[in-house]
């Protein structure tokens, strides 16, 4: 039985074992610790092919290690290993190296495994708190720059808000129903009690919505994204948001599955705003980080039109997406981390003119992930997009698929100002860069790029690689 | 043998060629995309032994699933329409390769992978008959010219190249919306499926899907209110991005008109007649009158296309064989006679670097070569007798009468403001005394930029003169689209007999 929970044990002994590690060396600590957060990245995802699926759960069905929670386990362990891979390199920079930012992104991931596991509101409750504590310390990691501190301060107060919000949802919950257990509880609500019932399912879901940066519960997130080391705005834009929409669509079909005309509505609504005030946004920025930002609350908007559109196509629709958007995100950030400029890193979109001169591999990879940000073929955003959009014209949302399709359009225009910048300027002759930079690609990121190009690429033309798998996936 | 998926991905292929090639071999990636573009054509051709004439069926038929859990198919074919189109592409991509000898300096390499990419997405256009798969390269293709654009185009290159990729985009994604309604109707994706289904789309869904796909279709046009990226993308294009530009890829637009729009939603094409044939009568005026007001001979040609595009529109919405036919016959001839145009007006900006009517002036009697194919070719663009030109304009304007004699009227008017502004900007170029000093050293054309107009003067007299063999691919799959869009084939109004074929 123990066995069933065997990726999250190896996580937390990871865990454990890279802070014995990090203290317990005086030089070169924090590299140590990363490389065994990494092996232990890796061997959880290995518990996670391995580990029995006890039908029923584990805890009287408090722990759901279903195959639903396994596929996101594993989208959430690639994220967190694209972290720690890209944090060698950050750190190495900006150093000294903390060894600490490793262990808690572990303790972070662990907090994200139970999430989308979670069958009861405890558990929910419990795991949602795990990770997000990390989160906070997480961002504030940059301590040579202002905005990281302020980022970390503001998702702090922000966080802790919204769980309490969501607290109360999960009160009015179990008081109408007197049971924790997502199954026992649904069967309870609804009825007499509809209203109250309502009004805890939108409290429960604000919290959620939060931390998935769907407009209006998105202020946070560009601040928090621009501020947080680049590694970590990797981190927070991907892995928790597969758990938080693991743990959405959980609560959503399960415990409040006879409200699904109410909440289908409100995700369209939600998914009509955050496409377009993301991607209207993100025209403006000039830093890729904010811009990047924005791109993900846009990218949480499609991804909400697939919750619009419930049914099994949409099922499998947000989850491959989900998983195409790990790889997506992480290049896209990762494109930061290629040259450094000073004591830190260029962001600025302007930093990257020329990039196709001193690295043409970083460049055609630099392509391929915005092709797919994008959503253009053959990548596997174009893909991701498909499936979302079939599903709702599945569910004839005509107008939300084509908010989806304008919206892409929309995104182009910021996305190819970095295309244009890496391929088609150059930078001024003579431009003093400060003290520090080095306009040699670091060959590590060049790899890591072109991996997650090539994964790209390859879900692009192949997605029932992935698809088919998120459909038997339940 | 699969040989549709051969001359697609054959290029593709030249790519990783071009890769192999170790940095400052300049003449080697040259020759290399020069041979690779080159047999990609011979192997074209080498459909024609294997191609059936007599039916209008797809040939060469590739099926295979793709991605099976969402009814995605590998799905590739060709008929007569398409056959000509991928002839063109092939020929066309070639002789823009061979035109970029000299013109291009800088970044070799990524040119030449950028043209051959360009090419696999607009053969693939040309070839598959799954929807999803048609608009996987229908945007596949953007890429590359994007860069082109953006690359190695003129001073406004960066806005040219943006511009065109959002109009094109902006347009493919609602069509994409389009075919995703298709597919919830029809339940595949599968072109042959649907067209042998014998069943529509309800009417009132038809018109939104035929709005939808429209969009997409009528910016690659580009029909007359969505064409302000035409002008901007021709003229900073390099020479070979504008002669694929104005051969190729506004053909795609026409072709998704043809191969898409007309069979699949037949009741909604009819309704929006008068309203396609509008946009496409104000296209050939207000195309002819801008071009005549133009400084800039690229400028001037490129208006000229969108002329010469609402011609080919006008063929198709009249909804005749006969109009149709010339359609589907001007699309080849736009291809040959324009982007021999575009060329043209290359050899003098490579010579002197710049492209303003007003800069020459007398060339004939320093390079009578040129003048000739010059000639040669303003003459076909205008619809002389005797070339290509004149064989599709005049099928469409003798298809269209019956339809309606205003129609007829008001694009003759075209022709005749053709005429004008053409043999203008060639007397103002070609004749008259050679006052600019610049102009007095330039060499005629070289053997290898000869070599490049000689296959389309070859068929601009070829079509002109004995367009049979072309009309006879085209002619059972065109009469298989009107026995669907208007089984009566002529309208009820003038019940004769449509007019004897032109031969």
């Amino acid at each position: 039985m123990v066995m069933a929970l065997a990726p999250e044990i190896v996580l937390l002994a990871a865990a454990g074992a890279a802070m014995l590690v990090h203290l317990g060396r005086k030089h070169g600590g924090g590299r140590a610790a990363g490389f065994v957060a990494l092996a232990g990245v890796a061997a959880a995802g290995l518990a996670l092919a391995v580990a029995p699926r006890p039908a029923g759960g584990l805890f009287a069905g408090s722990f759901l290690p279903d195959a639903f929670a396994v596929y996101f386990k594993a989208v959430i362990l690639i994220g967190g290993f694209l972290a720690i891979a890209l944090s060698f390199r950050y750190f190495r920079h900006e150093g000294p190296e903390p060894g600490e930012a490793y262990y808690l992104i572990l303790l972070a991931a662990v907090g994200m495994l139970f999430a989308v596991s979670a069958g009861d509101l405890i558990t929910a409750y419990v795991a949602f708190e795990t990770f997000a504590i990390p989160s906070y310390i997480l961002t504030g990691f940059c301590r040579r720059d202002r905005r990281s501190p302020e980022a970390a301060v503001k998702y702090f107060f922000l966080g802790t808000l919204s769980s309490g919000v969501m607290l109360l949802g999960m009160a009015l919950v179990f008081g109408l129903s007197g049971e924790t257990n997502f199954a026992a509880a649904a069967r309870i609500l609804g009825g007499a009690n509809e209203p109250l019932a309502l009004t805890g399912m939108i409290l429960f879901f604000a919290g959620l919505f939060f931390k998935l940066s769907l407009v209006p519960f998105h202020m946070w997130a560009p601040d928090v994204y621009e501020g947080a080391p680049v590694p970590i705005a990797v981190f927070l834009s991907t892995a928790p948001k597969a758990a938080t929409f693991a743990l959405l669509i959980r609560v959503a079909a399960g415990l409040f599955g006879r409200f699904e005309p109410q909440w289908t509505s409100i995700f369209g609504v939600l998914a009509l705003a955050t496409m377009f005030w993301g991607n209207l946004a993100a025209l403006l920025q000039d830093n890729i980080k904010r811009m990047m930002a924005y791109s993900s609350i846009a990218h949480a908007g499609y991804i909400a039109v697939g919750l619009a559109a419930w049914g099994e196509p949409a099922r499998t629709a947000v989850m491959f997406y989900l998983f195409v958007y790990v790889f997506m995100n992480a290049g896209a950030f990762g494109l930061i981390l290629l040259w450094t400029k000073g004591p830190g890193f260029g962001e600025e979109v302007a930093d990257l003119r020329g990039l196709v001169r001193s690295s043409p591999l970083a460049a055609a990879s630099l392509v391929v992930i915005l092709l797919s940000l994008t959503g253009i073929p053959p990548t596997a955003g174009f893909m991701g997009k498909y499936f979302l959009f079939q599903a709702a014209v599945g569910r004839k949302l005509y107008g939300l698929a084509l908010a989806g399709a304008l919206n892409s359009a929309i995104s182009l225009f910021y996305y190819f100002r970095v295309g244009r910048a890496a391929f088609l300027e150059e930078p001024p002759p003579g431009e003093g860069r400060p003290p520090g930079s080095s306009r040699r690609p670091s060959p590590a990121v060049v790899a890591l790029l072109s991996l997650c190009a090539l994964a790209l690429l390859v879900l692009g033309i192949l997605p029932h690689l992935i698809a088919d798998w998120a459909a038997a996936a339940r | 043998m699969p040989y549709l998926t051969l001359i697609t991905f054959f290029p593709l292929a030249g790519i990783f060629v071009l890769l192999a090639i170790p940095r400052g071999r300049g003449k080697a990636v040259k020759v290399a995309a020069n041979v690779v573009t080159g047999l990609e054509f011979v192997a074209t051709l080498l459909l024609l032994p294997g191609f059936d004439p007599g039916t209008a069926e797809m040939q060469f038929v590739e099926r295979a699933s793709w991605i099976k859990s969402a009814g995605i198919q590998y799905l590739l074919g060709i008929d007569g329409i398409s056959l000509l189109l991928v002839l063109l592409t092939s020929l066309l991509t070639f002789l823009a390769t061979l035109s970029s000898w000299k013109a291009v300096t800088h970044r070799l390499k990524e040119y030449y992978v950028f043209l051959l990419l360009l090419e696999v997405g607009m053969v693939g256009v040309f070839v598959s008959l799954d929807l999803i798969l048609f608009y996987v390269f229908w945007e596949v293709m953007l890429v590359p010219m994007y860069f082109l654009i953006g690359v190695w185009g003129g001073e406004r290159k960066l806005y040219a190249a943006i511009k065109f990729f959002l109009y094109t985009l902006f347009g493919s994604v609602m069509m994409l919306i389009g075919i995703l309604v298709v597919h919830g109707h029809y339940g595949t994706f599968d072109w042959t499926a649907m067209t042998g289904a014998g069943t529509f789309l309800p009417a009132a869904l038809q018109t939104w899907v035929f709005l939808a796909f429209f969009l997409g279709f009528a910016i690659k046009v580009p029909m007359f209110p969505f064409h302000t990226w035409l002008p901007d993308a021709h003229v900073e294009a390099p020479t070979a991005g504008s002669v694929i530009l104005a051969g190729v890829l506004l053909k795609m637009g026409t072709y998704g008109f043809v191969r898409f729009s007309l069979p699949l939603f037949p009741q909604a094409s009819r309704k929006f007649v008068p309203l396609m044939v509008v946009l496409a009568l104000v296209a050939i005026i207000y195309g002819a009158l801008v071009s005549l007001m133009q400084k800039d001979m690229k400028k001037l040609i490129a208006y000229s296309s969108v002329s010469h595009m609402g011609f080919v529109m006008l063929g198709l919405f009249a909804l005749t064989p006969m109009a149709m036919k010339g359609a589907v016959l001007q699309m080849v001839n736009h291809g040959i006679s324009t982007g021999a145009l575009f060329l043209i007006v290359g050899v003098l900006y490579e010579r002197r670097h710049t492209r303003l009517i007003a800069d020459f002036g007398g060339l004939s009697s320093r390079m009578p070569v040129y003048a000739a194919v010059f000639l040669i070719m303003a003459m076909s663009s205008i619809g002389l007798p005797g070339l290509n030109g004149f064989i599709g304009e005049f099928m469409i304007l003798m298809g269209v009468f019956p339809v309606n004699w205003v129609w007829t009227a008001v694009a003759g008017l075209g022709v005749i403001l053709g005429a004008a502004y053409m043999l203008w900007l060639y007397q103002r170029a070609m004749f008259g005394p050679l006052n600019n000093p610049a102009n007095a050293p330039l060499p005629d054309l070289s053997a290898r930029e000869f070599l490049t107009f000689l296959p389309l003067i070859a068929l601009a007299f070829w079509i002109g003169l004995f367009p049979k063999p072309f009309l006879a691919v085209i002619d059972k799959p065109v009469e298989k689209i009107i026995r669907v869009v208007r089984p009566e084939t002529v309208p009820p109004a003038l019940p004769q007999a449509p007019p004897a074929e032109v031969r």
